[in-house]
């Protein structure tokens, strides 16, 4: 019989693009220590969710709970439109799982290794070699692990993550400690199994990389879920300043710089070379337009807040020192966390 | 339902294939860390020096007697191949933890106890492995070596001693399950199983031979044959010390009491078994109620 038949397809109104992977209302107590509180997210097919948050933040517990090892004490998690904890075989396979530094059997060969996982997940020989090979192994294939270069075991590791052609991939710190080549590797493999229509939840602290290669972002602070959404969102409910420096300005444009009533109260600094404008994102195309339209400036770059900063700006929240008054039981959680965290479920149930 | 008990009912028809792939896997590490060959020669050094060496003690060079060889023999496995099966057995788990391994393993579409049963049964294949062929060499060449009468003899002893041994590993191999599954540390493991062998191996017996000796008069039968069966080390060489050539009880002094427990050998042999599925039941469920 085949489950996955049984199993109701669950779709996004907006898209009606086939969701992956839903959490509904997800926590995690130890004890009196909650690891996770009140977490809402879809990843729909195709799609990439970013984990972002401190050491500790949850991610990593989340990431387990998506794969069915550890049990929500509220909540559930739907994989595929199917429980996760009541998940067959067949189901279990299109979950893709890169563990966080992972080390591997250092005596084993390349070959070995993924010939060895993929027997325990039914795949055949034959893809086996086609991964060493689309992987760039082929000819390390007969090498010990223990010679590897943390790269090569990533590769490797993603290698066999993806063996039984999962519908969701989940990758913990996938790039830590690689070379920015090895990095651009795997988000390289990583976009092409996304057009195959695979969802990929990856953990990571590597803002800069992910910003490029995510569709959203799930910033987790103490367990809680402090904010949501895809970049220009996340802009928008920060609302930081994006910046706009003025490159090689003439005398008469830097004057009509100075005196426009708009421009000249965003201006953040201004020296021989040029002006730099601080501009909110909801003014962004209302800037533009005038330096291009009225200065007929050519010569500007426009910088808005990336991910990094949106992080940080979330973060300085968190690490506010009233957020340290209770640092000993999260549990109450504080002001700041709790009214981010709200407001991060207002936005994701609207 | 639990995630657990859906993949055993689902996985039930490739449970063998699992088990099966995942002790190659075990048995082939052994292999090529070389662990197999070094436990196999330590054992037929062993069992050569005390077969063909052992008179040199006494002061002549003679071949002993089947008995006093297989005596001997039983007295060092105890020790010998109980540590061996902790060498091999103690970072099982608390080492593919500290890899990243087992996260990763428990995340395949396979029950636990296919895990536990998959490494016992590579484990089971590198003990026998290393006994067949440390003591079954010596055994051999000692009976082409003695008299006809006495080859039969010879061989029934080793039989007895190479399938007791092999038991008698998978029991420690089992303990060294346990204990790596509920440590953090590999260097805490082997610490807690080194005092472990040394209790049930070295104290145990002491202490058991001591009071039989000083309590011949009042120690109750029935208890002593329960503290014996207690301890699979004592069980070990109760076993061997019966099914020896009838002369090895005679040599062996307060030892061969232990054997006289009135007990048969298959119920020995029952009961190593028993601990043996006791251990594989006890890690299993240890295993599969553990958050990674």
């Amino acid at each position: 019989m085949n489950h996955q038949a049984l199993t109701p397809r669950v779709t996004d109104p907006l898209s009606n693009v086939e969701v992956a992977v839903r959490a509904k209302d997800i926590s995690k107590d130890y004890g009196k220590f909650k690891a996770l509180t009140d977490i809402n997210f879809d990843v729909l097919r195709g799609q990439t969710l970013a984990l972002l948050g401190h050491n500790g933040a949850g991610k990593s517990t989340l990431l387990k709970l998506i794969l069915g090892l550890i049990t929500p004490s509220k909540g559930q998690i739907q994989v595929q439109g199917q429980d996760v904890r009541a998940m067959n075989v067949s189901q279990s396979l299109s979950i893709g799982y890169l563990p966080e530094n992972v080390s591997f059997y250092d005596n084993m060969t390349a070959l070995e290794l993924l010939d060895y996982f993929a027997k325990l997940k039914g795949v055949t020989k034959g893809k086996v070699h086609t991964l060493l090979s689309e992987f760039g192994l082929e000819a390390a294939k007969d090498k010990r692990l223990g010679t590897f270069s943390k790269g090569m075991r990533q590769r490797l590791g993603l290698a066999q993550a993806i063996l039984a052609e999962p519908k969701v991939l989940l990758l913990d710190e996938p790039t830590v400690g690689l070379d920015p080549l090895a990095s651009a590797f795997l988000y390289q493999k990583m976009a092409q199994l996304k057009a195959q229509g695979c969802a990929i939840i990856i953990s990571t602290h590597e803002l800069g990389l992910v910003q490029e290669n995510m569709d959203r972002a799930l910033i987790l602070g103490r367990g809680h879920m402090i904010a949501s959404g895809n970049l220009t969102s996340l802009r928008e409910a920060t609302a930081l300043p994006a910046y706009i420096t003025l490159h090689a300005i003439s005398n008469a444009q830097r004057q009509q710089v100075l005196v426009d009533p708009i421009l000249a109260s965003y201006i953040g600094s201004s020296t021989p070379q040029g002006i730099r404008l601080s501009v909110p994102v909801t003014q962004k195309s209302v800037v533009l337009t005038l330096l291009l339209q009225k200065l007929k400036l050519e010569a500007f770059s426009v910088e808005s807040p990336s991910l990094q900063d949106i992080f940080h700006y979330y973060m300085d929240k968190v690490d506010a020192p009233s957020s340290h008054t209770l640092s000993t039981d999260i549990s109450q959680g504080t002001d700041i966390i709790k009214e981010l965290a709200q407001q991060a479920k207002r936005e994701w149930v609207a | 339902m639990s995630r657990e008990r859906v993949l055993q009912r689902n996985a039930h028809l490739s449970a063998l294939g699992i088990i099966t792939t995942i002790a190659a896997k075990e048995f082939k590490d052994n292999l090529r860390n070389r662990w197999l060959w070094m436990m196999t020669g330590i054992l037929l050094l062993l069992s050569l020096s005390v077969g063909f060496m052992g008179s040199s003690i006494s002061g002549s060079l003679v071949i002993f007697e089947p008995a006093q060889i297989l005596s001997g023999l039983v007295t060092l496995s105890v020790f010998i191949l109980p540590l061996g099966a902790i060498l091999l057995s103690y970072d099982s788990f608390v080492g593919e933890k500290e890899s990243g391994t087992l996260l990763l393993l428990i995340t395949y579409p396979l029950a636990r106890w296919h895990i536990v049963c998959g490494k016992f049964l590579g484990h089971t294949c590198v003990m026998a492995v290393a006994c067949i062929l440390g003591f079954g060499i010596t055994g051999f060449m000692l009976g082409m070596l003695s008299e006809v009468q006495i080859r039969l003899s010879i061989l029934i002893g080793f039989i007895h001693l190479i399938s007791s041994g092999i038991l008698l590993s998978l029991v420690f191999v089992l303990l060294g399950y346990w204990i790596s599954l509920i440590v953090r540390e590999k260097a805490k493991a082997l610490g807690i199983l080194l005092v472990l062998w040394f209790v049930l191996v070295l104290v145990y017996d002491l202490v058991l031979l001591t009071a039989l000796v000083g309590l011949a008069d009042t120690l109750n039968r029935n208890l002593f044959n329960v503290l014996i069966l207690l301890n699979p080390s004592d069980l070990f060489r109760a076993l061997n010390l019966l099914a020896g050539p009838s002369d090895t009880l005679a040599v062996k002094s307060s030892l061969a009491l232990i054997a006289q427990t009135g007990i048969g050998l298959p119920l020995m042999y029952g009961l190593l078994i028993c601990w043996i599925a006791l251990l594989l039941l006890w890690c299993s469920w240890v295993f599969k109620g553990q958050e990674i």
